[in-house]
């Protein structure tokens, strides 16, 4: 079990280095005297989130879900567009030039626009999470879909192989480990849109939270729910990590014993 | 009785931005069932292209390639093809590798599995059945590759310089067992090599090819005895023959020795 002794001795040091953070934090703030409006200490926030943890579950329910709603609808529509994209020259050639100058819209302005069409319920949130998580599923599947020897489309050729059957048994499972790069960088994405939809309209969600404690000067609050957020992003994140090393135990990254690494995921760095 | 394969005055061009590019030269020779022919050459000859025009993988430009009688437009029915690389599916076990050609004619694999299993095991593959890829060296890996396409019993099995990458003794051994498979199955092979010696050991005819354009220098028949122990290639007759395409290939100015 060396994989566990790694992962065990990596989550000790984590475990220690907030433990130790976290001290800091509140020995500071406890010896500055700072107000707690400006920076609330950890144990105040502990202290609210202890007050009210029903109400922070609720929200957090209703962000996680519009999250996960807009990624289900984003990896499914990505994808199959990527398929589209790949498989057809009109558009291949829309969405090379477009995809790029749609890419580059902050798609944050757009969520107003959302709230014009849609009211203000869910559906504007859900859409604007597919909006922003969408573009990083594509890419990397059209990439991934692409980037296909040569000789093993002509294997599928020399069988006589129809077109859906190349597709399923050879281009997409060859595509799959790009499409869970892009899956990474998207459901990181998602919660940023979840997070934005909540803040432009709605009375629900963390997003809500966040912007009405701000109008009271609830510091602690704002924080409270600023962990949830993070936690709420690291437990998805390595949900999909989880979801990869299940579905690509073949795959050159999963074959080591390695456990899921966010900046070796995210491609941001090499260890 | 009329030939297996019948190429007849193929042409093949490239067009290209510039000028169009010439690829293969009025090709025309017939391959008889049940017979093991090389196409030998330099690369640059047009050597895997042919290959993949008898296939269907790529269109010609002139003349008329058949096939059991029938005209090369796509694939022919029942083909068995290996590649320089062994382009096994990294996500599949070796078993489900060579049960894969059968997935994507559309049949059930499930009653091919022991026929699978039978092929690997012949090829020294039985412990390795449901390892990946990745766990395999190259020359297990092209073995890997060969039993799928032996899988569905090929009439017609087309190599594309599959040991070209293997190392020099991996090489010998898969000479041996390929000569073997052919022995005991008598399938019509076409096996492309720019090796002179893999050439004149494994087949009972060799079309010696030369380039700028790609075309027919020689076609020798290689009357050697059917069985060929690794031996055979210190014989004095073996030699003859590799003697002989070196001087061919020297002739052409494709080999500057001396």
């Amino acid at each position: 079990m060396r994989n566990w002794w790694i992962r065990s001795e990596r989550l000790r040091w984590l475990t220690l280095i907030l433990v130790g953070l976290l001290g800091l934090w509140e020995i500071s703030v406890w010896v500055t005297g700072v107000k707690s409006f400006i920076l609330p200490a950890p144990s105040h926030i502990s202290r609210e989130f202890a007050s009210a943890w029903g109400f922070f579950i609720g929200h957090a329910a209703y962000t996680t879900g519009t999250t996960l709603l807009g990624f289900a609808i984003a990896v499914v529509f990505g994808v199959a567009g990527a398929i589209g994209i790949v498989y057809s020259k009109v558009l291949n050639l829309l969405f090379s030039s477009l995809l790029v100058s749609l890419n580059s819209v902050p798609k944050v302005a757009l969520a107003p626009l959302f709230v014009i069409w849609m009211g203000t319920g869910v559906e504007p949130k859900v859409a604007i999470v597919v909006m922003i998580a969408i573009f990083p599923i594509v890419i990397d599947a059209v990439m991934g879909l692409k980037s296909i020897d040569p000789d093993m489309l002509n294997l599928s050729r020399a069988c006589r192989a129809s077109a859906f059957k190349t597709l399923w048994k050879i281009r997409f499972p060859n595509a799959l480990p790009s499409i869970f790069s892009g899956m990474k960088v998207g459901i990181s994405f998602a919660l940023v849109g979840a997070i934005v939809g909540e803040f432009v309209a709605g009375s629900t969600g963390l997003g809500y939270v966040i912007l009405i404690a701000q109008g009271n000067f609830d510091t602690p609050r704002v924080f409270a729910a600023l962990l949830l957020l993070g936690l709420i992003g690291t437990v998805l994140f390595y949900a999909v990590d989880l979801a990869e090393s299940l579905c690509l135990p073949w795959h050159v990254s999963q074959r080591a014993d390695q456990q899921a690494n966010p900046v070796a995921a995210l491609g941001l760095g090499t260890r | 009785m009329s030939p297996f394969i019948r190429i007849s005055h193929v042409d093949k061009t490239y067009e290209s931005r510039r000028s169009p590019v010439k690829a293969l030269s009025d090709i025309d020779f017939d391959i008889a069932q049940g017979e093991f022919v090389s196409i030998l050459g330099p690369s640059g000859c047009g050597k895997s292209t042919l290959l993949k025009c008898i296939a269907g993988l790529e269109p010609i430009s002139g003349g008329r390639i058949e096939v059991a009688g029938i005209a090369v437009s796509q694939s022919p029915e029942n083909l068995g093809i290996v590649f320089q690389r062994d382009v096994l599916l990294d996500w599949r076990t070796v078993l489900d590798n060579v049960l894969v050609v059968a997935e994507l004619q559309g049949l059930d694999p499930r009653p091919l599995r022991a026929r699978a299993i039978e092929l690997l095991r012949s090829f020294g593959l039985g412990s390795f059945v449901d390892r990946y890829p990745w766990e395999l060296s190259g020359g297990m890996r092209q073995r890997a590759s060969i039993c799928r396409a032996l899988l569905l019993d090929p009439q017609l099995l087309l190599m594309d310089e599959p040991f070209g990458a293997l190392d020099a003794m991996t090489r010998d051994e898969l000479n041996v067992e390929l000569r073997r498979t052919w022995t005991e199955t008598r399938k019509t092979i076409l096996f492309i090599t720019h090796s002179v010696t893999e050439a004149v050991y494994l087949s009972d005819r060799i079309v010696v090819m030369s380039r700028n354009p790609g075309r027919i220098a020689e076609i020798i028949d290689v009357d050697l005895p059917a069985h060929r122990p690794l031996s055979t290639r210190g014989e004095p007759d073996f030699n003859r023959y590799t003697a002989h395409i070196l001087w061919v290939f020297s002739s052409m100015g494709i080999i500057k020795g001396d």
